[in-house]
């Protein structure tokens, strides 16, 4: 792991360990309903002080805490154009099965790649450092699949140049 | 016939007795109001200190008086002291700093403002990259060059991070909380 990347996941880690202390809250707009308090944003009083932790402008973790769920959006690493499509289509990969996945959300945040959803179901549910440690793992292989992926697509690329060209040389 | 969907209306808004009109200043501790010229001239005293290079005084005072009731550009210029002060302290003296800085009496309030700074940095200093700065791929050899490009701020957010990980280190992780759950922001 590179040196920079330790401090970065560190530091999510230590924030989303902080902000996923949930507890079970019923709505308090519509009688018998429960829902997480930071999408149904109906109740100022139980959302809590986003934070953000980011390793440069490109990278960065957006946590949105409220009483019964918290909300984690991640801005992947995107330096150029070729990562900027990749990161796209994984990330539209993922969330289409978003149901297989539990704690994903079915569209990322504005700003962001890519968006969670703990709700106090899954805290009870789930164990709650393993859910961390899903989402620390996450954060690792998916700079290391997209960059995987971009060394495939330019080798092909570079293949089916060759190949296409053969006949001209 | 009305030109508004009455369908769409979301009523809770009107009823000033529903939890979506919960007067949210009942929660928040009174702070006396503070003006920019104050901020800026406890930053100057501060950058004296800094400069006679007593920086752990100044981050000491820059911590005791956090400016909670001045407006958005105080509160900016009071951000700029504290990173100023945090970038100018070496890595090996932060951990004792912060140390010291705990058993102070009043400690562990100073150790939550300056977590409320560090979330502020890493918040304010990266702000929403436009999608201009991705440039287009150079053909070929484009992975030597991928690393060194959007690394912007990167500096400064690892001095943070660093700082960040040796405060969770002695405050703990309830200092994390103390940031979300306190009204009065930085």
């Amino acid at each position: 792991m590179s040196q920079s990347l330790r401090p970065y996941l560190q530091c999510v880690r230590s924030s989303l360990t902080a902000a996923l202390s949930l507890s079970n809250f019923a709505s308090q707009a519509s009688e018998r309903h429960n829902v997480p308090e930071i999408e149904a944003a109906s109740c100022p009083e139980v959302l809590l002080n986003p934070l953000t932790v980011s390793r440069n402008e490109n990278e960065k973790v957006f946590i949105e805490p409220s009483i019964n769920s918290v909300r984690i959006s991640i801005r992947i690493k995107q330096a150029d154009e070729i990562e900027h499509i990749l990161v796209h289509k994984f990330t539209r990969f993922l969330t289409q099965r978003a149901e297989a996945f539990f704690i994903l959300r079915r569209k990322p945040v504005k700003g962001y790649d890519i968006s969670f959803l703990i709700t106090n179901f899954h805290t009870e549910e789930m164990l709650k450092h393993k859910l961390v440690d899903f989402i620390i793992q996450f954060m690792e292989e998916v700079d290391k699949e997209i960059s995987e992926m971009k060394l495939f697509l330019n080798a092909r690329a570079r293949f089916v140049a060759e190949s296409f060209l053969t006949p001209f040389d | 016939m009305a030109t508004l969907n009455w369908r769409t209306i979301n009523i809770d808004a009107l009823d000033p007795e529903s939890p979506a009109n919960f007067d949210l200043s009942t929660l928040t501790p009174a702070v006396a109001p503070v003006s920019t010229a104050d901020v800026q001239a406890l930053a100057g005293q501060i950058r004296q200190l800094l400069r006679g290079g007593d920086s752990e005084g100044a981050l000491q005072g820059a911590l005791e008086n956090p400016p909670y009731g001045a407006d958005e550009r105080g509160k900016d210029v009071h951000l700029a002291t504290i990173i100023e002060i945090l970038q100018s302290i070496r890595q090996a003296d932060m951990s004792p700093m912060l140390g010291r800085l705990y058993k102070a009496p009043g400690g562990t309030e100073a150790l939550d403002v300056l977590m409320k700074y560090i979330y502020k940095g890493m918040a304010h200093t990266s702000a929403p990259s436009t999608a201009t700065k991705i440039t287009p791929q150079p053909t070929g050899f484009s992975q030597v060059h991928s690393s060194r490009s959007g690394e912007g701020g990167g500096q400064a957010m690892s001095v943070l991070l660093s700082w960040h990980e040796k405060l969770v280190e002695i405050a703990g992780p309830g200092c994390i909380v103390r940031v979300m759950t306190d009204r009065r922001t930085v």
